[in-house]
């Protein structure tokens, strides 16, 4: 009898998690799916059945693969390196010096920020004429609209939109690395680079796993600024 | 016993949003558009008066940045909450249509003694689809050359150059680098849409085939006009290239001496107050006279009840019939009673712009158009930036538009 109590108990906690969780994301994943098993038009009365059609359709279209290879350059550009930055960011943090706390908000400012935000200001750094990175650097470089550069670019801007984000994860790693097992190392006469490599980075292991594969994740669903800052150009 | 309280507010809640009748049999019915700029304040001018003079009917008017708007639309008439009256865009008028939509006006028209005759008959074609009147152009939007009359003034030009080889003399003039290496231009291409399928309509292409059933991109007129405006980039350096430079706000900050826009960037021009500019109608680059132009028609739903659609019709009419003061706001009215008006003669843009009329060019009436146009857009992009091939490009651009058309 108690057994239940706790059960329903548990239930009604769930429930309000659940029913928006099936409202807003389970029903719609199904209904996606129904909706590309035909020729859908929103205005359209009727909706023929076409089966698996449109994937077929998706799969003849060259723009499909190249956007997949599009995507996937983003992953490997911002990735990687990201998550060095964030780790680098980290460890800079970790170390015990005065105004800490301020680093830390500044650093992990531009998460909070929303999307659109981000890409109008970095519209600004990298506008060609007017913008400040090119003021900084004394030429009038194409950012965005040159077709080889302005992945690169978008790279950089979700590097420092997302640093802030895997850097706490990191610090928190950081902080949980134990401590005598860093002091045994260093009475073994292992310091610095050789330390952290041999110590740190397999103790923080289990982070840096995480953090990569959401990495991998976030960057691969990639819209929003390129959408605000390039409309999808330029050449695709 | 909570639980049904609140329940009940809520109901009340929901009843209160609903429209009600208002005073004494007043029809409130409502106006979208896209119109977020200086022409919104017009606009909303217009509709202030027609609201005064018109008691009966009563005209809440919505904005919604163009960003989001036929999104907006679509929903509405998808699935309720369309507006009675809302602006579309020439171009888009044939595939609202083709899905059933929109409202037929033929009757309202033949009704109301709405005279063809008084139309510009080029303009007229907008808003009709499958032989039906979907919509009613309110304005059109062509391309015009504007140009620094300080500038010109400072380089010894006297007028505005009318052919292409006044064009690439008149270009030249103020073409210059100064001491601390800032480039003046002559001349530079602001939007590549407009500005390409204004080369292209002038050498005889264009996105479609006249049938609108295959890409008309992949052909010997295409290339003589992405080549002409390549000639003015790289042989003539009149012009930038395109990639990374903001030509429009080159021309406001008169680093620019020509640029060729929208009618509906006067108002723009005008509150910037050190600029002393001119328009005049697109030079004659190519051997066919064509200029790209856009319409903002009024359409209504399908579903609508008798006495909203008479309001809303009435209104529309108001809009056509008083378009002088939508034309003062920087658009052409497509009235000749209105134009032939001396007020709209003492419009010295919009004069200069409505020059154009007999052969203003709209992007084919497809009902495809949203999804083909891109393709186009970015073959001409690559093909002026140097980023592809003008064969490969074009043949890319041609085999996705084909495929987009072949679809059921």
């Amino acid at each position: 009898m108690k057994q239940r109590r706790h059960t329903l108990t548990a239930w009604l906690f769930l429930m309000p998690f659940l029913i928006l969780f099936s409202t807003f994301t389970v029903f719609p994943i199904f209904y996606g799916f129904w909706i590309s098993l035909h020729r859908w038009h929103v205005l359209d009365q009727t909706a023929p059945f076409v089966g698996l059609g449109n994937y077929g359709n998706v799969l003849q279209d060259d723009l499909f693969s190249i956007a997949l290879a599009r995507t996937a350059l983003f992953v490997l550009l911002t990735v990687p390196l990201g998550n060095l930055v964030s780790l680098l960011m980290a460890v800079g943090l970790n170390q015990r010096y005065r105004g800490q706390a301020i680093y830390r908000v500044c650093f992990y400012l531009p998460v909070v920020t929303s999307v659109s935000v981000v890409a109008v200001l970095w519209r600004w750094l990298y506008s060609t004429e007017f913008g400040l990175l090119n003021l900084l650097l004394g030429v009038k470089f194409p950012w965005l609209s040159n077709p080889n550069w302005v992945m690169p670019s978008l790279a950089i801007l979700s590097i420092w939109w997302g640093a802030g984000g895997n850097m706490l994860i990191y610090l928190a790693a950081l902080r949980a690395v134990p401590k005598d097992t860093l002091e045994a190392a260093e009475i073994d006469g292992a310091v610095g680079l050789r330390r952290f490599l041999s110590i740190t980075v397999p103790a923080i292991k289990p982070a840096i796993v995480f953090c990569f594969v959401m990495g991998i994740i976030a960057s691969s669903q990639v819209f929003g600024q390129t959408y605000i800052l390039t409309g999808g150009g330029p050449n695709y | 016993m909570r639980v049904t309280a609140i329940f009940a507010c809520v109901c009340i809640l929901i009843a209160g949003c609903q429209d009600r009748p208002g005073p004494s049999g007043t029809v409130e019915i409502s106006f979208w558009n896209g119109f977020s700029g200086p022409d919104g304040a017009t606009m909303e001018e217009i509709v202030k008066d027609f609201n005064r003079e018109n008691p009966r009917i009563r005209v809440k008017m919505e904005i919604i940045p163009w960003a989001t708007y036929y999104d907006k639309v679509t929903l509405g008439l998808a699935f309720g909450g369309a507006p009675d009256v809302f602006v579309l865009h020439a171009n888009r008028v044939p595939e609202f249509a083709s899905h059933g939509a929109l409202a037929r006006q033929d009757d309202l028209i033949r009704r109301s003694k709405i005279d063809e005759g008084d139309f510009v008959p080029q303009v007229w074609k907008a808003g009709l689809w499958d032989e039906g009147r979907y919509a009613l152009p309110l304005d059109v939007h062509p391309l015009g050359l504007y140009y620094n009359v300080d500038l010109f003034r400072k380089a010894g030009i006297t007028s505005p150059p009318r052919t292409l080889d006044e064009f690439i003399a008149t270009a030249r003039k103020p073409t210059r680098t100064d001491e601390r290496g800032e480039k003046q231009w002559g001349f530079a291409f602001t939007w590549l849409h407009s500005n390409g399928l204004t080369f292209l309509n002038q050498f005889g292409s264009g996105l479609l085939t006249d049938d609108l059933k295959r890409s008309a991109m992949d052909t010997p007129e295409t290339k003589q006009a992405l080549n002409l405006m390549l000639r003015l980039i790289e042989v003539e350096k009149v012009c930038p290239r395109p990639e990374g430079s903001d030509a429009w706000l080159g021309f406001q900050t008169g680093r620019v001496a020509m640029a060729m826009e929208g009618i509906y960037m006067k108002s723009g021009l005008d509150n910037q107050k050190d600029l002393n500019y001119a328009a005049a109608p697109v030079p004659q680059f190519g051997p066919v006279k064509a200029v790209w132009a856009g319409s903002h028609c009024l359409a209504m739903p399908a579903k609508q009840d008798s006495k909203r659609r008479q309001a809303a019709w009435q209104f529309i009419r108001y809009l056509s019939d008083h378009s002088i003061k939508w034309a003062k706001g920087g658009q052409i009215p497509v009235r000749k009673s209105i134009l032939a008006s001396k007020e709209f003669k003492d419009m010295p843009i919009q004069r200069e712009f409505a020059k154009q009329l007999d052969y203003v060019r709209y992007e084919p009436f497809s009902v495809r158009f949203n999804q083909i146009s891109v393709f186009g857009d970015a073959a001409i992009e690559a093909v002026v930036n140097r980023v592809e091939s003008a064969s490969k490009a074009l043949r890319t651009a041609s085999r996705r538009i084909n495929r987009v058309l072949d679809q059921p």
